[in-house]
């Protein structure tokens, strides 16, 4: 290469010379200075390690191997059963944070796959990305915080999003180098760049959402429709075409090949996980038909006309099982594309006869444009076809099956659930299809038990005819608002200081996927517990659908009682699992628009006003997804506790406190470096709980914070006991570590509750004055800055 | 007891060369007898197969009782709250994982753990932590399935209800 040095140059007599411009360098203008950089612009895998570690020793990780081997190189299998190395020297506590580590990966991988992808259809839907600016309008001038915050980049328009892609994509490939065998030995330090992994996640979501949000337009801020939402809004009377995944572009070539064809009253567009959400955010037409855990049962009731998927949570048996109804299948995604053929190119309509035809049961088509018309002919003329056909069983075949199930027990040892089928199956059999609706709820469409059936009984098509004998089905019908994306900067400023000082006792965000223990109600009973008790309730992905079919005595859903503003009481639908990243900015935001702190570059400061200041705890009910642990791993760096299902364990980490080792819960006073116990708050950072009415009072203790107001801490303190006395019959044994003084007490039960810490605590009362005079261990003082990073002490102690 | 299955109750969980025994119940309740420091850690189903009856009658036996979930409403509703305490399962057992710990009752950790009632895939996860992190804890599993995890366990009896109650019988004829 000939590097030219500065000068005027004229060169004569060019011949067959190629000149390759890669970058105009004159034209790179450098970022206008919005704000002081902060210490970790676009931090690599060490920059952040210091805050990790802050983190991981209050909270250090609690392992439960599902495995206790390790076959990930030729040197084994190894058993490191007891903790042992294995042959490259790893331990078996390692080998977990390698495998969460590895889970993170996978996670982000599809996030910013997603985001990736999603940059190359817009080009080639909407044009160069520098041509699309970011603009929210004017109710948001903070318009990326997690951009802003991670790479201390204020973004103009898509090109922008992009390059800070780049960085999330390097990063990736440098943590799953550390995966490799002979790489790193420490739990804790996987657990570090797990956090790392976890929060390259949220940037890549929030890139994700925004770019699909100003590229499709998609609606933003309060006031949003009521959509469909539940299976038995599907309306068979039109051809129905069904989208499955999380990457919404050819669901939006689907919508407007209807809407310029005028076909409104022909095809019913419906969808499971976030493909409907996200397509439903750019036409309200789109149905939201199901989460995850009914995707099978979708497709075995044969409602889908034709089936449209593009990428992640999309079962891997999707071609069989839609073989089973003639649902012709579309994979529109070079990530998910089960051996068929790809179509682009082709005459629509040839494409649209091999699949009415059954020639071929789907097809692959990558450009987003190509799907609308393929999927909505094929659609039409399959519906004529396919409704021929009744894909429901007959009341004779349901009791046939329901009379030869020998109630040998081997579905339920397949059943992650451990239902009892054959329980049900024998009520069946006598006339009652109850007990087996029931099971339709509980189970998560799985499948595992159809293929160990010594009788072969359709146990999914068992379990959808008992639903509609019951009416479950046809009145699963509920109501969704639309996704509204970012909450704005006013909203910010009105409850900043509110749920700083705890008079909003905190947020409470339901995300995550359809694996719940016990079905789907769990999710409709913890968003109205707590919006009812004034804790903001934004969703997204899976649990915010199962939510929204979920009805109150009225026939009303969460989403009708309650108004979609970020103020207490809301519930609000923030869009899909990509959309999250719209929760951790509004923590964000809260530290820059109320508290004035600088997040630019800045996380670490950030995440540590998060943990101390802001009463906020996400809930993954029924997490099934590597993302799900992305997500997670994503707010617990920034500062979010998070309480999982049961099934979460098979996580296998967990972070939890130890609210019994009093040396763990000191904190600085920013003023003067004092070390201050502040109490165990919050007592975990991820935490696992065992049944619904355990998750519920969790959540509540998990929105203490340790700058908690007198005022807040006994608005916190009062729906904590108040949820234990209502879920678990009774005072928690630990209420009392929340105690800083007598103001803190909910002032119900202030009398009571003085006379409990005389006489359990050993605390000393003043009776006339009512006045705690002697036992806390934590003090309440107004001026109280805490902070976990010694570098945020403004003035050394003498 | 031989014909005990000694497979999992969720087929795909078998988690490494390790695996529990199929015990018989007298063996078990004489572990349980010998142990210094025992807790019966009772989970959310308790009040399946029967198991709550039992539970009361192990912690009449002067067993102390941890009931995590929601198993606690079911032992304020029979009445018997003497030596129980609500615990959080994963708080539970990673604490139980560190033997400096100071116990439910602050007289230090137990040496011996046993689960009834239990949500099994959550508790077999858990087990696991005991068994790869707590070589000073033993883990019995008094549950009508079999518990890989566990270092002694029931099998497989979850459909003979009856059969069951009578294994926990010999248990506490034991104690």
């Amino acid at each position: 290469m000939v590097k030219l040095k500065a000068g005027i140059f004229d060169i004569e007599d060019l011949e067959n010379v190629q000149i390759e411009i890669k970058e105009i360098m004159g034209e790179k203008m450098p970022e206008e200075e919005w704000a002081l950089m902060g210490p970790t612009p676009k931090p690599k895998i060490p920059d952040l390690r210091y805050w990790d570690r802050i983190l991981l020793k209050r909270y250090p990780p609690f392992y439960a191997p599902q495995c206790d081997t390790c076959i990930l190189c030729t040197m084994g299998k190894c058993d490191l059963t007891g903790n042992k190395n294995g042959a490259c020297g790893i331990s078996l506590e390692a080998t977990q944070g390698r495998f969460v580590l590895l889970a993170c990966m996978i996670g982000t991988s599809a996030h910013i796959g997603h985001g990736r992808h999603m940059f190359h259809d817009i080009k080639s839907m909407r044009g160069p990305l520098d041509k699309i600016p970011i603009d929210f309008g004017s109710e948001v001038n903070i318009e990326a915080p997690l951009t802003r915050l991670i790479a201390g980049v204020k973004p103009k328009t898509l090109a922008d999003l992009e390059n800070v892609l780049n960085y999330v994509e390097e990063n990736i490939v440098q943590l799953g180098d550390s995966l490799h065998t002979g790489q790193e030995g420490s739990a804790l330090d996987f657990e570090s760049k797990a956090y790392q992994m976890g929060m390259l996640d949220s940037i890549g979501k929030e890139i994700s959402d925004i770019s699909q949000m100003m590229a499709f337009k998609f609606p933003i801020g309060p006031n949003r429709p009521l959509c469909d939402a539940g299976m038995g809004t599907l309306d068979t009377n039109k051809a129905v075409v069904f989208v499955i995944g999380h990457n919404a572009p050819p669901a939006t070539d689907i919508c407007d090949y209807v809407s310029d064809n005028n076909l409104d009253d022909k095809i019913d567009i419906g969808g499971s996980c976030c493909t409907s959400l996200d397509a439903n955010r750019y036409s309200a037409k789109v149905k939201l038909a199901a989460g995850l855990g009914r995707q099978l049962k979708v497709i075995r009731a044969g409602l889908a006309d034709c089936i449209v998927v593009d990428e992640q949570c999309v079962r891997a048996d999707l071609l069989s099982q839609a073989k089973k109804v003639q649902s012709p299948v579309i994979f529109t995604n070079d990530k998910n594309m089960h051996n068929m053929e790809i179509r682009d190119g082709d005459d629509p309509d040839k494409i649209v006869e091999d699949l009415v035809s059954g020639k071929v049961p789907g097809v692959v088509l990558l450009d987003p444009r190509n799907v609308g018309e393929v999927a909505v002919k094929t659609a039409m003329k399959m519906k004529d076809i396919r409704r021929k056909n009744n894909w429901l069983l007959s009341d004779e075949n349901f009791k046939k099956y329901a009379e030869s199930c020998t109630n040998c027990g081997t579905c339920t040892y397949q059943c992650p659930q451990g239902i009892d089928v054959g329980k049900a199956n024998k009520k069946a059999a006598e006339g009652d299809p109850s007990a087996l609706s029931d099971q339709f709820d509980i189970c998560i469409g799985c499948g595992r038990c159809e293929q160990v059936c010594p009788q072969n009984i359709p146990i999914i098509d068992m379990y959808t005819k008992a639903a509609y004998m019951t009416g479950r089905i046809q009145n699963e019908k509920g109501k969704i608002r639309q996704a509204r994306g970012p909450i704005f900067d006013t909203e910010i400023r009105n409850v900043g200081a509110p749920l700083v000082l705890g008079t909003i006792p905190g947020i409470i965000a339901p995300i995550g996927c359809g694996n719940y223990p016990n079905g789907t109600r769990d999710v409709y009973t913890i968003v109205k517990e707590f919006a009812s008790r004034g804790y903001i309730v934004p969703m997204t992905g899976c649990m915010l659908i199962d939510a929204g079919f979920q009805k109150n005595e009225e026939g009303k859903t969460v989403f009708e009682e309650y108004d979609d503003v970020f103020d207490k009481g809301g519930v609000l639908n923030i869009g899909s699992c990509v959309a999250n990243a719209h929760i951790h900015d509004a923590a964000i935001k809260v530290a820059n628009i109320f508290a004035q702190r600088n997040i630019r570059g800045n996380y670490a400061e950030i995440a540590d006003y998060i943990l101390n200041r802001l009463g906020a705890c996400g809930v993954a009910w029924g997490a099934m997804s590597q993302k799900a642990a992305s997500i997670a791993a994503g707010f617990n760096r920034l500062g979010v506790p998070a309480v999982v299902g049961p099934h979460s364990i098979k996580y296998r980490r967990s972070f939890m406190g130890r609210k019994d080792k009093e040396e763990d819960w000191y904190v600085y006073d920013a003023r003067n470096g004092e070390r201050v116990y502040v109490g165990p708050v919050p007592e975990h950072l991820l935490v696992v709980a065992e049944t619904i009415e355990e998750c519920i009072p969790l959540m509540a203790k998990l929105c203490m914070r340790a700058a908690d107001t007198p005022a807040g801490r006994s608005i916190k303190l009062t729906h904590y006991i108040d949820l234990n006395q209502k879920y678990l019959g009774g005072y928690p044994d630990d209420w009392h570590y929340f105690v800083r003084s007598e103001a803190d007490l909910p002032m119900a039960k202030k009398a009571e509750l003085l006379q409990i810490l005389e006489s359990d605590q050993g605390w000393k009362i003043d009776w006339k004055l009512k006045k705690i005079v002697e036992g806390p261990k934590v003090r309440y003082d107004p001026s109280f800055d805490p902070t976990n990073i010694k570098d945020l002490i403004r003035a050394k102690k003498e | 007891m031989a014909e005990l299955k000694m497979a999992p109750f969720n087929a795909g969980n078998v988690p490494g060369p390790k695996m529990g025994r199929v015990t018989a119940p007298a063996v078990i309740g004489k572990m349980i007898k010998r142990a210094k420091r025992p807790l019966l850690i009772c989970g959310s189903n308790i009040e399946k197969h029967g198991s709550i009856d039992k539970a009361i009658e192990i912690g009449k036996k002067g067993i102390p009782i941890a009931a995590t979930g929601n198993a606690i409403v079911a032992f304020r509703k029979k009445g018997y709250t003497d030596n129980v305490k609500y615990a959080l399962l994963t708080d539970l057992v990673n604490c139980l994982c560190d033997p400096e710990w100071k116990g439910l009752d602050g007289k230090g950790n137990y040496d011996t753990v046993i689960f009834i009632g239990s949500l099994y895939y959550l508790v077999s996860g858990v087990l696991s932590s005991i068994k790869n992190f707590a070589p000073h804890l033993k883990a019995l599993a008094i549950d009508p399935y079999y518990q890989p995890n566990a270092e002694m366990t029931f099998g497989d009896i979850w459909k003979k209800q009856d059969d069951y109650l009578a294994m926990l019988d010999e248990v506490i004829g034991e104690l």
